[in-house]
């Protein structure tokens, strides 16, 4: 693999080696500039997947060296619902491996909905006083990278024709995953309901494709890597093609403190602390921000100069603000045949006709229901049985024997509002590992994303009655606290006093500073982020790269 | 993520109690040995040597356990092996949770003299004085460990001392081989051969 002395400077920098990263890797090579990927996670299993594991056991207890998640023990953040709070000690965790998320998500690949670029204009269900705002881009626009992401990254899925699924201009490159029995009783329900099944789009192949082995069903699926390099992560899809252009480097254990920038406010490279700790300063051109919408917005607010006294890229004071961290709520029911959702992937098929918001509910809110019941033997034996199975003892016996492989969940994944005081920001006091400060997340639901919850958790009830089951379990809904679907830090406008890049994902205040990550989403559509930044960097690398071929500047939007 | 929240790793670093990566970071090379034994022994046909407890200590968690997983048509927690994945557990990479077995055996001996004076020991009690006990205690942060490791050992895969035979596999239908084909259960494999859900 290439190598850039430090002293090098670098056409690009890419923070991050994620979703979008990965992409902006790729694309920035591939047109024939120098790129530094700076990873602060390990390698993993990159080149060998075959040797990632498939022990439970092992798995949940990696080395430092093996982790494929952050640890909230070393990259360590804080949690409170709202300001009056003092924040807590919190366990917001994200990808952290070359690859980022895509490594390990179960791989949920939906589209936003073209009216979810432009809800604040059309749907008059909004509540006033929220942060909802229309995206300075259309659906329309993002289109043709959507489609080449699904055929770059390698999307399963069925194409389909309804009003509740975005509309796509060409098929997916490979089927969609097997219907799993889970899948079958949403055709069951939705029968008797009058409602639509679809396959879920995932980022799962399930035919060889570009060199890449189909999905064996192992089970052992999200949270873990996959052995047979079927899951279409950047680490398996564009990072190597990146390599192979001889022009960019993956540098890992690299965790970034600051991006630096000179007395004209220009971007001059970045500093950060290798795998032992010391500080390195690499230069650049112009510089990627891929991090994700939380690390991303941390790094801004923690890059202060005097050009930039409240952060980096910072001037509408809106970094950070706006974050969704993603709301959903369950249902459970057991049958009375096995459904074994042990096998295959975790997300199968998904109900879609509440997906729009609908004024006769009351309340401004939709999403997705998938259908899901994947149980690990030791989440089964630990606390995988319905609530009031003894935990112990011959009654516990029973209700492994009875309740395994017996089990569907209905997982939904629903609309959040964007707050402007929901956010992340430095914390006062706590550290992380490195000594720098830890993200504080503040966060709290609004009443209609509550409404909505509910909605969806009654939802789930009655096809779970519907399909037959013979008992129904609902935990109470609850709030997100943090996890891998953070949006929204950083979003995409027109209006430099608003937001924070333009429609280019270019910093409004910054010349050559990019962000490009699940940050800029302006809305966070059904919750399923990836596919969305997927397009969105494909996008993005096109502009910027015909901007850097042009050495032109362009004036903000 | 959804409500369901946290990752699915951290689901589990609560339910044991703790037992964090620098642990097995710091004990690997142990872990690996403790697997190397457990196998020779198991083709050996020998029981595997304790290395933590001594053998009337692991009699009592022996009987704690088979208690938690009761054998009774099939193979419960003793079978399994499952006090013998403890006992390595806790000198390696679950080092920490022994003080809380060493005060929890001492607990469990006092609590089984206080509801049967005469009882030299708990595992010398009839299974349903066991019982008893073991509801008495069930709140305490021993039992509660006991329990979860207990559970981790009938269904980790064997190699980690416990769930020997597959035994905890076997209870829950589970097939290991990592390499399914569709159907796989009775409703997808009842659409698709009527075409009706």
């Amino acid at each position: 693999m290439k190598q850039y002395p430090t002293s090098t400077e670098v056409d690009f920098i890419v923070i991050g080696s994620g979703a979008a990263g990965g992409i902006m890797a790729k694309q920035l090579s591939m047109a024939g500039f120098s790129v530094v990927v700076l990873e602060q996670g390990g390698w993993g299993k990159y080149g060998r997947e075959q040797d990632y594991n498939k022990d439970e056991w092992l798995q949940r207890n990696l080395s430092d060296d093996d982790r494929l998640m952050s640890d909230p023990s070393r990259q360590r953040n804080t949690f409170r619902r709202n300001d009056k709070e003092k924040a807590v000690a919190g366990n917001h965790s994200y990808g952290c491996v070359v690859g980022g998320g895509t490594v390990t998500y179960g791989g949920s690949s939906w589209r936003h909905l073209p009216y979810e670029f432009n809800e604040l204009t059309h749907d008059k269900t909004i509540p006033s006083g929220t942060g909802m705002a229309d995206w300075p881009i259309s659906y329309e626009e993002l289109e043709p990278y959507y489609t080449q992401a699904e055929w770059e990254m390698g999307i399963s899925g069925q194409r389909v024709s309804s009003p509740f699924v975005a509309p796509m201009t060409k098929d997916y490159p490979v089927p969609p995953v097997p219907l799993k029995s889970s899948g079958a009783l949403f055709k069951t329900a939705s029968s008797k309901l009058g409602l639509t099944v679809v396959p879920g789009p995932l980022a799962i192949i399930t035919k060889p494709y570009m060199g890449r082995a189909a999905c064996v069903n192992c089970g052992i699926c999200s949270g873990y890597g996959c052995q047979v390099r079927a899951r279409s992560s950047s680490a398996v899809t564009v990072l190597p093609v990146a390599e192979k252009t001889g022009r960019c480097e993956i540098r890992v254990k690299s965790y970034v403190r600051e991006i630096s920038v000179d007395s004209s406010g220009k971007v001059t490279g970045v500093v950060y602390f290798d795998a032992q700790k010391r500080e390195v300063r690499q230069r650049a051109k112009n510089v990627v921000l891929s991090a994700n919408a939380g690390e991303s917005a941390r790094l801004l607010l923690m890059s202060k100069s005097a050009q930039f006294p409240d952060g980096l890229a910072n001037s509408s004071g809106v970094v950070g603000k706006y974050v969704m961290f993603g709301h959903g709520s369950s249902a459970s029911g057991l049958f009375e045949h096995p459904l074994n959702e042990y096998k295959g992937v975790i997300s199968g098929a998904g109900i879609v006709d509440y997906v729009p918001s609908d004024p006769k509910r009351g309340f401004y809110g939709g999403g997705r229901m998938t259908a899901r019941g994947y149980l690990t033997p030791l989440e089964l034996g630990l606390e995988g049985l319905s609530p009031d199975a003894p935990r112990w003892g011959a009654g516990y016996k029973k209700a492994l024997r009875e309740e395994a492989n017996h089990r569907m969940t209905i997982t939904n994944f629903v609309t959040q509002l964007p707050l402007e005081t929901n956010r992340v920001d430095l914390d006062p006091d706590a550290k992380d590992e490195w000594g720098l400060p830890a993200m504080r997340i503040t966060s709290s639901a609004h009443p209609d994303d509550r409404k909505n919850m509910e909605f969806f958790r009654q939802k789930a009830i009655e096809v779970l009655q519907a399909a037959g089951a013979k008992k129904i379990w609902a935990p109470p809904i609850g709030e997100s606290r943090g996890g891998a679907h953070n949006r929204g830090t950083c979003r995409m406008g027109n209006d430099p006093k608003t937001s924070v890049v333009d429609k280019y994902h270019k910093a409004h205040d910054v010349p050559n500073l990019y962000i490009v990550d699940g940050s800029n989403l302006v809305t966070g559509g059904r919750n399923h982020p990836t596919m969305t930044i997927q397009a969105l960097a494909y996008r993005a690398a096109e502009r910027i790269v015909r901007d850097a071929k042009n050495g032109i500047r362009r004036s903000s939007a | 993520m959804s409500t369901k929240g946290k990752s699915r790793r951290s689901f589990l670093a609560e339910s044991v109690g703790g037992l964090n990566a620098a642990w097995v970071l710091a004990n690997y090379p142990g872990i690996l040995a403790a697997q190397e034994k457990v196998q020779k022994a198991a083709k050996g046909g020998k029981l595997p040597q304790l290395t933590y407890f001594t053998e009337a200590q692991a009699a009592e968690i022996e009987a704690v356990a088979a208690q938690i997983i009761p054998t009774d048509e099939t193979p419960g927690a003793r079978e399994a092996h499952c006090v013998y994945f403890i006992d390595r557990a806790l000198s390696s990479f679950a080092r920490r949770s022994q003080p809380v077995y060493t005060q929890g055996l001492v607990d469990l001996q006092a609590k089984t003299q206080e509801l049967y004076p005469n009882a030299a020991k708990f595992s010398a009690l009839t299974g349903e004085q066991q019982i008893k006990v073991l509801t008495a205690i069930e709140k305490t942060p021993f039992f509660n460990t006991v329990r979860t490791h207990t559970v981790i050992g009938f269904f980790s895969r064997p190699v980690h001392g416990g769930n020997q035979g597959k035994v905890g596999f076997q209870l829950i239908a589970y097939n290991d081989s990592l390499n399914h084909k569709a159907p796989f259960g009775y409703y997808d494999a009842q659409l698709q051969s009527t075409g009706k859900a």
